[in-house]
């Protein structure tokens, strides 16, 4: 072993120290911004359901959440999967009167992972309208999603039959959505989370 | 005289995307429209700089050994932090440019600069190569954009520009638009620059 490296341990651990204090500075900035931040943020989330809420079900002006674990009961019940894709749901009123119900749902099978989308629908079971909360897919293609071409089309849907996604120009009348060109993966996710809202919809309507 | 030949140097004769060739991932992923290329330009001169002027201002304090891992380390919290200020006191400006946020972390330019410019040069200097390798990026990003926003979209910056009647070169807006855009750029700058010299 004549060649054997000498290692300077001396060096070695000023170096690991000197690591150790710029990533501890780091450490302490990010923990410093994120603490200044996080509560403004939680805030402005909650104001952009809230308006996304109010946008879905305008005719609402007061929403109360459906309870978690009730709510993960109706998931069980009518079959779902995977119970990720069901996020929170809210009974909307107008002076006590129940006139819809919101219901936000995370499809997994977007394009670059869920598609957190709120659907709106009204008590004579019919979509009202969507937002998409929060996606990943691809700019200038599954992104189209938020656009009112695409989204608008759910607007009068019925909440009671299952909507169906088609590539040409669906029938006047029909529970049909065409597709983004080019993004039939993204149409598909998105349609499956108005689909799952509606399903809640038609258990809440029929158990009661 | 040295600031502007700073500035200028990554505007065009050393152009990030056309002729340092850095910053792939993002060039070609998010180019798809004009808005989004100039979105995604502008956001990463924004963190270039700043990356630039933290790094060249703690040069002194990093030994040669570590730079990289300090530069990852500084770099990363450096975009955190951006993203987050901007999440909650820029609602707006974060719902237009959030989501390159964090794909600039990735973005190697940063990466780039700071080690072949920053490390061994003033703050000033590194502000001015900063700015102008973000222009030059951002003029890139934008061109491409425009382009293929252009063939496979019909419009510029979301306005249509050959009516209804234009049918859409859909594949200039998937990945093998980008691929084809920036490789014939790329040659057509080459060549020009060839025939100069």
């Amino acid at each position: 072993m004549a060649n054997s490296v000498k290692i300077d341990w001396k060096e070695v651990i000023k170096l690991g120290l000197i690591l150790f204090a710029i990533s501890a500075v780091a450490a302490c900035l990010l923990a410093l911004t994120n603490y200044v931040t996080a509560g403004t943020i939680k805030q402005l989330n909650l104001d952009t359901n809230t308006a996304a809420r109010q946008q879905v079900l305008s005719e609402a002006t007061d929403f109360q959440q459906v309870p978690a674990d009730q709510l993960a009961n109706i998931g069980t019940e009518i079959g779902l999967k995977n119970p990720g894709e069901l996020v929170e749901a809210y009974v909307g009123t107008n002076n006590g009167n129940i006139v819809g119900y919101t219901v936000k749902t995370a499809p997994s099978k977007g394009y670059s992972g869920p598609v957190e989308m709120l659907t709106g629908i009204t008590t004579d079971g019919v979509v009202q309208a969507i937002a998409i909360l929060k996606q990943n897919e691809t700019p200038g293609l599954g992104a189209k999603a938020t656009l009112p071409e695409f989204k608008d089309q759910f607007n009068g849907k019925s909440a009671l039959a299952e909507i169906i996604v088609v590539k040409s120009k669906p029938a006047e009348g029909s529970n049909e959505i065409q597709a983004i060109t080019g993004a039939t993966i993204t149409s598909k996710a998105v349609t499956d989370g108005v689909n799952l809202a509606n399903q809640i919809y038609q258990y809440q309507t029929q158990s009661k | 005289m040295n600031f502007v030949k700073n500035l200028t140097r990554g505007i065009i004769r050393e152009n990030p995307t056309f002729v340092l060739v850095l910053g792939m991932c993002p060039t070609l992923a998010v180019t798809t429209s004009s808005i989004n290329g100039m979105g995604m330009g502008l956001a990463t001169m924004v963190v270039l700089i700043g990356s630039n002027v933290v790094i060249s201002a703690m040069r002194k304090i990093i030994p040669d050994n570590i730079r990289i891992p300090a530069f990852v380390v500084i770099i990363a919290s450096f975009v955190t932090i951006i993203g987050m200020l901007m999440k909650a006191y820029l609602p707006t400006l974060d719902a237009a440019l959030g989501i390159y946020i964090p794909l600039i972390v990735v973005n190697c330019i940063i990466l780039a600069r700071a080690e072949a410019f920053a490390f061994s040069n003033s703050v000033v200097d590194s502000f001015a190569d900063g700015l102008g390798m973000g222009l030059g990026f951002t003029l890139a990003l934008t061109l491409l954009g425009s382009i293929r926003e252009i063939l496979g979209a019909g419009s510029i910056f979301g306005f249509t520009l050959f009516g209804v009647a234009y049918e859409p070169v859909l594949l200039m807006i998937l990945p093998p638009g980008a691929f084809l855009t920036l490789g014939l750029m790329i040659g057509f700058i080459n060549w020009k620059s060839k025939k100069k010299a």
